[in-house]
């Protein structure tokens, strides 16, 4: 075990001292904010071009219409009264962007429907924006009916439609519900996130292991260790070095992240981070790693050349993203067969699991435990067969091994 | 001199070929003991045996009589080897010492004594990638003797290495076992091995061939040759007496002489006629024996032994 914590540290340490894991570590995390954020700009940008819009009022509606406007944050106009001839605006309508024209006349009250012109150029937004109009005009309208305060607010009541499922408890009122039902959700989904996150950089440094065996046998240093320590042990240490090297990817990554997601997004993620849940995610995200990790650093002493490598070890590097595949159907089916099956299957369940977790108000607990189970079966079986590649491969010199050659390795 | 390993009646087997019969030998304290033998002798399987990178499939391996090998105790130079490109030449030297269990400040001060011997001095802040391939070669030999191993194993210790830098880990390797370590080293450059070792073992198509004191060999094997370059009758060499064989290539002759021959009353045989540019008597070297036995024109078939 001594021998295998030196050479942990050791592969923390090359890949901590090395200028490309740093900048790709800081980068990383700067690119997913820069992906974030540019959307929003350009958001800011075209929310904040003003809309001039004009209003022949002939009904007696540009007060409440003005009210109206003013209390909708959204909508970035300026109306302006005008008494000018049709013909006139529309005119200047033509000389310049983002401008509006509609004429409040009595016929287009009747007939419910009012013409708008815009200049050749205006915000996209402007035209599904115009129809709140329509709330103030009705508004008008009624009170031409001369209706009284109750037949009023009756009539301007909205309608309702609220889900209410048949499994859930029929005694909560609807509001209350919807607030229960979101923390809930929170409450599974931030440490979801939070073990997909893990999951997700073990796996890419996991990968790190295969170049990292591969390269001990392109860089002819494994016969040289080897005289100082077993196979298995120099195994091991790479797998508990690169874990080691996830954790603190995911540590900067979150450091990073957090914060400004907090400063986004006012949701308390702490609170909905450090709960009990998340230590299942969590031993979900490390078996994952572990059964990707033995796979990759037993394929990874079989090859010297990463770019001459067969389609054999190819399929295998490709092996956790198969997972990816199936994330749309179990995202809208979480409990379907499709679920519970992947979830037995080795190299599907880290991320079956931890989406099906996230998603599922309840859990079913036996077919948790004996998927999980399952997955550290897999993952010892797996080390136990890469130990084995690994042992005879990385002193293979000058050539890849051959399917055959690696399952001849493994029955020995 | 005391015994530190003991190799005995190793036998291997790559599927169903045997790639090692019967081999037996033993390394002493101070003593260079070279394993010789053309490529694919089966030098490099006898010490990754002996190393527990791969295990025999019979015979016995033990160091100071004990069957578990103490790794801290040995320091290996395969024949296969490299660095890690892009570390440190210090941390790759330190690294390696860590994994001995030799302690860290001792082993510093090692890793600088010897960078300066080895013309390094300076370099032990660079990357291992920026270092030309000779100097890459002495990091590694420093790396095998960083932690003061009792038996160090040199696999192919000088391929690929210039003259001078062959100089110099001949004389680092002597020096090694004058302090007392034990050293085993396969070759397969036997003449440069030659002026070197104490003890040697030939090996071919995995058998032993000879093995013993590398004068006893001598005596033994490495009759007198006398090469002659001249001008005039060739069949004069016919005539001279204790000659068993002889090479004759345009003006050059190589006469090999028989094994009880007295050397000086032999050249007084020599006809005042033959007109004699250059002449060199010496014993036939290392190489040739091998050469002469493998391809079985001296007759041993099982191999000896000379004790």
């Amino acid at each position: 075990m001594k021998q295998t914590m030196k050479i942990a540290k050791w592969e923390l340490k090359k890949n901590l001292t090395n200028k490309s894991f740093l900048f790709s570590l800081f980068l990383t995390p700067a690119l997913f904010l820069l992906f974030f954020f540019i959307p929003q700009l350009f958001d800011d940008s075209s929310e904040s071009e003003l809309t001039t819009v004009f209003l022949k009022d002939d009904i007696g509606a540009y007060e409440t219409i003005e009210n109206f406007v003013e209390q909708q944050p959204f909508l970035e106009w300026e109306l302006v009264d005008t008494e000018l001839p049709e013909t006139d605006i529309i005119k200047q309508l033509n000389e310049h962007d983002n401008q509006a024209f509609v004429h409040l006349d009595e016929d287009s009250l009747a007939e419910h429907s009012f013409t708008v012109y815009t200049s050749d150029s205006i915000d996209s937004s402007f035209m599904s924006e115009v129809n709140v109009l329509s709330d103030p005009i009705k508004e008008l309208q009624l009170e031409r009916l001369e209706l009284s305060d109750e037949q009023l607010a009756v009539i301007q009541a909205p309608f309702m439609f609220e889900v209410e499922e048949t499994t859930s408890n029929a005694e909560a009122t609807g509001g209350i519900e919807d607030v229960a039902s979101e923390e809930e959700l929170l409450s599974k989904l931030v440490p979801g996130i939070f073990a997909g996150i893990v999951l997700f950089s073990i796996v890419i440094s996991g990968m790190m292991i295969f170049q990292s065996a591969s390269q001990e046998k392109k860089e002819k240093i494994a016969e040289i260790i080897l005289s100082s320590v077993t196979p298995n042990e120099l195994m091991q240490g790479k797998i508990i070095g690169y874990f080691f090297l996830g954790i603190i990817q995911v540590a900067v990554w979150l450091g990073v992240a957090i914060p400004v997601v907090l400063w986004k997004i006012d949701m308390p993620v702490m609170q909905y981070l450090l709960v009990p849940e998340v230590l299942i995610f969590l031993v979900i995200a490390i078996l994952g790693y572990l059964f990707f990790a033995s796979l990759f650093v037993g394929v990874g002493a079989t090859i010297e050349d990463v770019s001459t490598s067969g389609n054999f070890q190819g399929l295998v590097i490709m092996l956790p993203f198969v997972q990816f595949i199936f994330f749309g159907p179990l995202f809208s089916n979480p409990d379907g067969i499709l679920a519970k099956v992947l979830s037995f299957i080795p190299f599907t369940a880290p991320g079956t699991l931890i989406i099906r977790l996230s998603l599922l108000d309840q859990w079913p607990w036996i077919e948790i435990i004996s998927a999980i189970v399952v997955l550290f079966i897999s993952v010892l079986l797996f080390m136990r067969l890469a130990g084995k590649i690994f042992k005879t491969g990385i002193l293979m010199y000058g050539k890849n091994a051959t399917p055959k050659e690696i399952l001849k390795w493994m029955m020995q | 001199m005391e015994t530190i390993l003991t190799v005995n009646q190793l036998n291997k087997y790559f599927k169903d070929k045997q790639v090692l019969h019967d081999i037996s030998f033993e390394v002493k304290r101070g003593e260079i003991m070279a394993i010789l033998g053309p490529n694919g002798a089966g030098k490099s399987t006898t010490i990754r045996n002996i190393m527990g990178i791969i295990q025999p499939d019979e015979g016995s391996i033990t160091f100071e009589g004990e069957t578990s090998i103490p790794r801290e105790k040995i320091g290996y130079l395969p024949e296969e080897r490299g660095l890690y490109k892009n570390v440190k030449v210090k941390d790759i030297i330190l690294y390696l010492a860590d994994l001995k269990g030799y302690p860290q400040d001792k082993a510093k001060e090692r890793m600088m004594h010897y960078l300066e011997k080895f013309d390094l001095a300076g370099k032990e802040n660079s990357s291992v990638e920026e270092l030309s391939k000779g100097m890459g070669q002495k990091v590694q030999f420093i790396a095998s003797i960083i932690h003061e191993p009792e038996l160090l194993i040199l696999d192919e210790p000088f391929s690929g290495l210039d003259p001078v830098s062959q100089d110099l880990f001949k004389r680092e390797i002597r020096e090694l076992a004058n302090n007392g370590t034990a050293i085993l080293l396969s070759s397969h450059q036997m003449n440069l091995v030659e002026e070197m070792c104490h003890r040697l073992f030939m090996i071919s198509k995995g058998k032993r061939i000879i093995y013993g004191d590398l004068n006893d060999v001598k005596q033994e094997y490495a009759n007198f040759k006398c090469i002659i370059r001249y001008d005039g009758d060739q069949n004069v060499f016919n005539e001279l007496p204790s000659v068993e064989r002889i090479e004759n290539e345009e003006g050059v002759v190589t006469l090999y002489l028989e094994k009880d021959v007295h050397v000086t009353k032999w050249l007084h045989a020599l006809p005042e006629t033959l007109n004699i540019y250059e002449l060199t008597i010496d014993r036939v070297s290392l190489h040739e024996i091998f050469v002469d036995i493998a391809t079985g024109e001296q007759n041993s078939e099982e191999g000896s032994v000379l004790q």
